[in-house]
């Protein structure tokens, strides 16, 4: 049984066929069929220029892929913006973009949707302890909300992120190669963070280089290479060896 | 308990607190005769440095986004001009100001939508704007000064409103200090600040959290614009005619002033009571100096030193406390 049928026990959540993007003459997606059930994690791999990146920024209404049709909860949607994307519940942490490093915590974890009063006033004191909850909810105990991103960990940055995501009830968490540059034990903090969400009963699109980390924690990987998808595989009919083969071969069979 | 990176407004920097300080105390002890807390040189200081002050403070939040203005030297007698035109036309004043804020809101609206769509250092940019109002107004004008004065007189209000004392205390300090309070306001307290911040330390991420920042640079460019409108008129007011050489060399004094208090260049890191300190330092150096018989012209090479001297001290300071 091919893993595409949709399971009748679970809830499909995001749904993409036939989405291809351009950039010029590039073709940077041909043809991908993508579906994420409620719930689900889901590790998105393949070698630099795969499309990993393109394909969630299409997810994320960063880019507007030029074919295809996008479903969510089995309604079609159109997403072309980032707020498109995030009214519907997808939260996207990206790499180096998801947090600005001279603000505090909470400053961040409200960024462009902070918690005003008449005039845009800031309810600082609401920003701080909500700030505090969300953190807490991850597992993560910071001494204060008004603690300056660059002073934390790689693994607290990526934590606060998510936090951030869960806090504005995501359904779906975007992670775009969450443990690059970390520690091993920082890679171990952050994997927990992800297992935490999937507690939570949230979809996760985890994209990494590192086959290991997503071994331990996905349900299902999805293989892309030069744009096409490759294989859509349940982490329990696979192993690393396997489909690290299959990254570098780039085809099937 | 100290928290770490104080609560309410970020990243404030102390070092620029003591240096204005050790300012203020060297100049007491040493200026002849402790000439610089004679009341009559504490009202000067006060009425001039809101001229160059009122702007700055707008320019030190457009850093904390990112991005420059040297356009303002031109946009300050630009706004002067048209208020004398206006003025010549039997314009009362008070409406002259009250159409002339669109007009630098304009202005500021043009950099700022080049500098954001263009997407070039907004150092160049400005620049050239810098180079073509200059062009603008030296040929509207032929560098001619016009008197406004009689224009003026009938209207005592508007000068006491603009210019007046109440007491000893000239109006301009309270505008100064209104403008850096309203600005101070905006940029830690309210959600326009946070996107300016967000904006500054991390462009992307703001958008990606669905900060329009090129909405966010561009208010910060027109609000610098409303400002030069409120500097140009205070300045030819009390100077009783437009010149077109106002505000010559201020746009190099806003960034030194704003870098002396502690504003990142990069943007992302600033604090308007800061931005506020550094403006009053470089006003303190030139009117200190001046006091010390520095010779006039050559004032200029005691602000570079004094600025090197400040830039080492403060980043020993900083690395100190870090």
């Amino acid at each position: 049984m091919s893993s595409n049928e949709s399971n009748p026990n679970t809830k499909e959540l995001l749904k993409m066929t036939g989405i291809h993007k351009y950039f010029g003459k590039v073709h940077s997606l041909i043809n991908v069929d993508f579906k994420i059930d409620e719930g689900e994690n889901v590790g998105l791999v393949g070698d630099n220029g795969a499309g990993k990146s393109t394909l969630i920024k299409v997810i994320s209404g960063y880019h507007r892929a030029e074919k295809g049709k996008i479903y969510f909860k089995g309604k079609e949607v159109k997403i072309s913006s980032p707020k498109d994307s995030r009214a519907l519940g997808i939260e996207t942490v990206y790499q180096d973009q998801a947090l600005a490093p001279d603000l505090s915590i909470s400053r961040n974890i409200f960024m462009g949707r902070e918690p005003v009063v008449a005039l845009g006033f800031l309810k600082k004191k609401v920003m701080d302890e909500e700030s505090m909850d969300a953190l807490k909810n991850m597992g993560l105990y910071l001494k204060s909300p008004n603690i300056t991103i660059s002073t934390l960990s790689g693994g607290e940055r990526q934590g606060v992120a998510i936090a951030r995501a869960l806090h504005f009830k995501a359904k779906l968490v975007i992670l775009d190669e969450p443990t690059a540059s970390l520690s091993v034990k920082e890679v171990r903090e952050v994997l927990e963070f992800v297992n935490q969400l999937k507690r939570k009963g949230i979809a996760v699109i985890f994209i990494t280089h590192n086959l290991h980390h997503i071994f331990s924690i996905a349900d299902r990987i999805v293989v892309l290479s030069h744009g096409e998808k490759l294989a859509d595989i349940k982490k329990k009919d696979t192993n690393v060896d396997d489909l690290s083969e299959l990254i570098i071969r780039g085809t099937i069979g | 308990m100290k928290k770490p990176g104080s609560s309410l407004i970020l990243n404030y920097n102390i070092s620029t607190t003591i240096a204005f300080i050790a300012i203020v105390v060297f100049f007491i002890i040493f200026t002849p005769n402790h000439l610089f807390i004679d009341i009559r040189n504490l009202v000067s200081i006060g009425t001039l440095m809101p001229d160059l002050g009122i702007v700055a403070l707008g320019i030190g939040m457009l850093m904390i986004c990112g991005e420059f203005d040297l356009s303002i030297p031109s946009l300050i007698p630009l706004c002067s001009y048209v208020f004398a035109i206006l003025l010549m036309k039997g314009i009362n004043p008070a409406l002259a100001l009250v159409i002339l804020l669109p007009l630098g809101a304009v202005l500021g609206f043009i950099n700022g939508i080049i500098v954001v769509k263009t997407g070039l250092p907004s150092f160049i940019i400005t620049l050239s704007t810098m180079m073509f109002w200059k062009g603008v107004i030296f040929s509207l004008s032929h560098m001619a000064p016009i008197s406004i004065t009689k224009y003026i007189n009938p209207h005592p209000y508007f000068e006491k409103m603009l210019i007046g004392t109440i007491g000893k205390l000239p109006i301009q300090t309270i505008w100064f200090v209104g403008v850096a309070i309203i600005l101070g306001l905006l940029l830690h307290f309210n959600k326009f600040g946070n996107w300016i911040f967000a904006t500054g330390s991390n462009k992307e991420a703001a958008r990606a959290m669905g900060i329009n920042t090129n909405m966010v640079k561009t208010t910060c460019y027109i609000i610098i614009g409303i400002l030069c409108v409120f500097a140009g008129t205070m300045q030819s007011v009390r100077l009783g005619s437009f010149n077109a050489t106002q505000g010559i060399g201020f746009e190099m004094k806003a960034i030194a002033a704003v870098v002396v208090g502690g504003i990142s260049l990069r943007g992302g890191i600033g604090n308007m009571l800061n931005i506020f300190l550094g403006i009053l330092i470089i006003k303190v150096l030139e009117n200190g100096l001046i006091l010390m018989r520095a010779p006039v012209f050559g004032i200029d090479a005691f602000i570079g030193l004094a600025l090197v001297l400040f830039a080492i001290i403060n980043n020993f300071i900083q690395r100190r406390l870090a």
